[in-house]
């Protein structure tokens, strides 16, 4: 009894071993496969973008580094006029900026605030407070997009940085993160510092400001990569190319490039498509631990 | 909320002036004015408007075109959602399962999220270009003539294509994020009571994956009806006509290009409704979930 | 150091709950206080009163001779040890501790010598720059009971401080704590629901119930004069044996369930007939020989502790459970019969509808 089973350990061990083996390696194909799906696109845009017009023209989509890199990024980033009339990229990338910092720390300053004052504090119209300001989750932008369009040019905030990154402030997501966080902190910690004599101010700045700094870092990031990568609200709100983000750009590389009856310029749109997205996924890939935390433990 | 509160007259009401006002100005205001002129017949040349009662409404939901869009609307989000959420689930199960490299993998499978819709719409337009696209002249291999923004079924596909593309990241990260919570000492258990993988995987650890994959689905809704909004816009290249598009974006070429407000703000209000709905059902889905953890 | 002084308080929530109902009782200075009970019976509603966490509904507190129900925590001059330490997790060790004092706008000198000594008498000098996240169970609770010790409070309140740690590290913290009042000597009010910690702690224990405050005494006398059913059954382990039971026209013994009837040492001022719990503690039934028996004990299942056995079975014709807790090593096998005496004054009988006390 004990020798057969000794004898079928000795004969099924390597065979389990080669098994493994090859489940491993499929596991690690598929999972190349999808490394490489997602990869490829953004690799022959930027294969691209290191070519000469005429010749992708001629050619299609290249597969490999051409010689004009150089030339068609810094004729992206310092050339008036390919696309836009008035602005080089050196100026939509500020502006990207300034959209992507300033909807960011907007929106985490003003929720930050209000979810202070919802968890923590017992007054007279804080349920109704919290139903108003949630009840904004229901409705994105989209779907009042054209009364917001109105409200915005009656305020005349038309092309102005106000009228681009305010109206997109106004919904409850920062907000509800840090009402979730809030109400996560352990309460002994508002009682053990109420006994060492902390009023409201007090607490925020020296504890509950310190607990939420990994989760600021998160949502900056995640809040930051969605004001970048806003498109249809500064399409409506910029009319004045001064004002246009990278994305925003975007729209006018398309148009010239589908109506134009020359050679499009490829090779600096194809480089202004990956100015565009170099940022964020810098940013996404530097600080993905924070990324994925943020995202995962306040989204639900 | 807590227990323990502050209570102080003046202090809360300081806090949460900001957030109100902004909320007030730009989410109340127009979501006001979008319900008050979808009864309303705007005059062309802006000479004041008409009450119509529920006329938007009658002409919206009647016209054929518009049937014609929500069903493309509901084939898209479905073929979205599902193809998004099955790759990256696989994906994600065999991120989970490797040892080596599983790091490497994550940031491979995730970094797309950083990439603006329009900006995977331009790409699109790129690789579905009918000279230049590879993917073109892949399909030409397969005598599939492949004409972007021409051919309503061809630009329907690479709008699914792009759409699909770029949620993958974000449903991955759930996805892994919730294996990764399936207790060592669950998988342990089922790996002793079940010697087969595939019904292990279906038996123990999908069910236990079932709250994340409901929560992504409603995301993935969401995200189909209203993200692709830039997708959409370039790949259709700037001519509408007879390409395919999704509800959202026939709000804004109702209200933007063809002066229709009332029909776009009655659009707007039928699109609300339709959000809320399913806003309200996920959070009562999550509250109970909260309970029961 | 001061004491404290309940008048009357009441806690009843906006739901309609009522938390507390009637706290009366004064803590002497330098005493040490524990409150203990069931979960949910209000001796943790009680501490956050004090602790001026909870608002008062009714009734008054006063510290050291000052009402104190409507000032805010940090005036009362109290400190508060909780049970899951609620330690700043982004602060040392010593700011942890220095916290308060510096809200108090005390010179860094003097905070500094504070700490120091604290430290010295927990055992933290090797701790102070570290975080909490670092430290094991053991040592945050005393960096703890150090953020208490350095504010050199009036009153020191702890609610349920060592039951998230192990067995062992709670027996050496209860020591430590003794040890600890002894030195300080400070008035420490001490929440739990673990009746060997008020035990072995306690001054005095005000034990509770549903709200109410069912007695207030001294360890023994809990132990030995219960007022009510409720404090019988809570005090003691194991806990005490309750039989049903009558009271006999003499009005000087008690009849059983099963017709054995119990001397009294005393006339119970009670009518004949009563119906009764009859309380009695294992370690106070006695072994005896079958010609002595007042009892007689089926045996179910037997306990060997070492230095105690525990002996479960039932009386004959009785199906109410009884234990008996002999000293040392006994071969007893289940199904044997044991013979039982208890001694009259280790009786203790309780009215069946009120569950007050009868002797």
């Amino acid at each position: 009894m004990t020798d057969t089973h000794m004898s079928n350990v000795a004969h099924s061990a390597p065979r389990r071993k080669t098994r493994i083996h090859w489940r491993l390696l499929g596991d690690h194909l598929i999972l190349s496969a999808g490394a490489l799906l997602m990869l490829l696109p953004v690799l022959l845009t930027l294969f691209t973008a290191t070519h000469d017009n005429l010749f992708i023209h001629k050619e299609g989509v290249q597969f490999w580094f051409g010689d004009q890199g150089r030339a068609n990024f810094s004729r992206a980033m310092f050339e008036k006029g390919g696309f836009t009339q008035n602005v080089d990229g050196v100026k939509m990338l500020m502006n990207s900026l300034i959209l992507g910092i300033g909807f960011a720390v907007g929106k985490i300053v003003i929720s930050m605030m209000a979810a202070y004052a919802i968890v923590y504090f017992r007054f007279r119209f804080g349920l109704v407070a919290f139903w108003i300001i949630f009840t904004t989750l229901l409705l994105p932008l989209e779907v009042r997009i054209l009364p917001s369009y109105e409200v915005v040019q009656s305020l005349g905030l038309v092309n102005s940085y106000t009228g681009l990154i305010l109206p997109l402030v106004a919904s409850a997501t920062g907000t509800f993160y840090f009402r979730q966080f809030f109400r996560s902190v352990p309460e002994e910690l508002l009682e053990a510092a109420r006994i060492d004599g902390a009023g409201p101010f007090k607490f925020f700045v020296d504890i509950l400001f310190p607990l939420s700094r990994t989760m600021v870092a998160a949502i900056f990031i995640i809040m930051f990569v969605y004001g970048w990568n806003q498109y249809l609200w500064p399409t409506l709100m910029t009319t004045d190319e001064s004002l246009f983000t990278l994305v925003r750009g975007v729209k006018q590389i398309m148009q010239v490039w589908v109506g134009s009856s020359y050679i499009p310029d490829y090779g600096v749109a194809m480089a202004l498509a990956i100015i565009a997205m170099l940022p964020p996924v810098a940013i996404v890939i530097f600080f993905q631990n924070w990324f994925v935390k943020g995202l995962t433990e306040s989204d639900k | 909320m807590k227990r323990v509160q502050f209570s102080r007259p003046l202090f809360p009401y300081l806090l949460l002036i900001p957030q109100l006002s902004i909320i007030l100005v730009f989410f109340y205001w127009p979501a006001a004015e979008a319900i008050r002129s979808s009864f309303y017949l705007e005059d062309p040349f802006g000479f004041g408007s008409t009450f119509v009662g529920l006329d938007n409404y009658r002409d919206v939901v009647t016209g054929s075109e518009y049937a014609k869009i929500a069903r493309f609307t509901l084939l898209f989000t479905a073929l979205v959602a599902f193809f998004s959420l099955s790759i990256a689930l696989l994906l994600a199960v065999k991120a989970d399962t490797v040892l080596k490299g599983a790091k490497s993998y994550r940031i491979l499978l995730m970094w797309v999220y950083a990439i603006a819709p329009p900006v995977a719409g331009l790409m699109g337009i790129l690789l579905f270009d009918q000279r230049l696209g590879p993917i073109t002249h892949l399909a030409a291999l397969f005598g599939w003539d492949l004409k972007l923004g021409v051919d309503y079924f061809d630009t329907a596909a690479a709008m699914v294509i792009c759409s699909v593309w770029i949620q993958i990241p974000i449903n991955f990260i759930f996805f892994l994020a919730g294996l990764q919570s399936v207790p060592r000492s669950v998988r342990e258990a089922a790996l002793i009571d079940n010697p087969n993988g595939l019904s292990r995987f279906f038996s123990v650890t999908f069910p236990l994956l079932a709250p994340t994959a409901f929560f992504l689905l409603i995301i993935n809704i969401t995200y189909a009806l209203f993200d692709t909004f830039g997708i959409i816009d370039l790949l259709q290249k700037g001519e509408p006509g007879n390409n395919p598009m999704t509800l959202v974006y026939k709000v804004f070429i109702d209200g933007f290009r063809g002066n229709d407000l009332g029909g776009s703000s009655a659009q707007s209000v039928i699109l609300m409704i339709l959000v809320a709905g399913l806003t309200v059902f996920q959070f009562r889905y999550m509250e109970r979930r909260v309970h029961y953890n | 150091m001061a004491n404290v002084t309940l008048n009357t308080v009441r806690k009843t929530y906006p739901n309609g709950y009522k938390a507390v109902q009637g706290a009366d009782f004064k803590i002497q200075d330098g005493e040490f206080i524990v409150l203990v009970g069931p979960s949910g019976c209000g001796k943790s509603t009680l501490l956050r009163m004090i602790a001026g966490l909870e608002d008062v509904t009714e009734g008054e507190i006063s510290i050291g001779g000052t009402v104190v129900n409507d000032l805010d925590p940090a005036r009362r001059d109290i400190a508060m040890v909780f049970q899951n330490y609620a330690l700043y997790p982004h602060m040392t060790v010593r700011k942890n501790m220095a916290y308060g004092l510096k809200n108090q706008r005390m010179s860094k000198d003097e905070i500094d010598t504070r700490i120091a000594e604290a430290a010295k008498t927990l055992r933290l000098d090797e701790y102070l720059e570290r975080k909490p996240g670092q430290l094991s169970g053991g040592q945050r609770q005393r960096v703890a009971m150090g953020r208490a010790i350095v504010r050199d409070p009036k009153v020191f309140l702890f609610d349920e401080p060592l039951s998230n740690l192990d067995a062992k590290l709670r027996t050496q913290l209860r020591a430590e704590l003794k040890a600890l009042h002894k030195r300080l000597d400070g008035t420490f009010v001490y929440v739990t629901h673990d009746q060997v910690e008020a035990m072995s702690l306690a001054d005095r224990i005000i034990i509770m119930s549903a709200g109410q405050i069912e007695q207030i005494g001294s360890p023994m006398d809990l132990y030995l004069r219960p007022v009510s059913r409720f404090v019988a059954d809570f005090i003691g382990s194991p806990s005490m044996n309750i039989l049903d039971g009558v009271v006999e026209a003499d009005q000087r013994s008690v009849r059983l369930g099963n017709d054995s009837v119990l001397q009294l040492e005393h006339p119970l001022d009670a009518r004949p007939g009563t119906l009764l719990d009859v309380g009695l503690r294992p370690e106070h039934l006695m072994a005896v020989a079958p010609e002595q028996a007042q009892l007689n004990l089926t045996v179910d299942f037997v306990e060997q502790l070492g230095a105690d056995t525990v002996v479960h079975g039932k009386l004959s014709d009785n199906v109410d459970p009884l234990a008996l807790r002999l000293t040392g090593v006994h071969s007893i096998a289940p199904g044997e019969i044991l013979s039982l005496a208890c001694a009259g004054d280790t009786l203790h009988l309780f009215d069946r509808t009120t569950g007050r006390r009868l002797n």
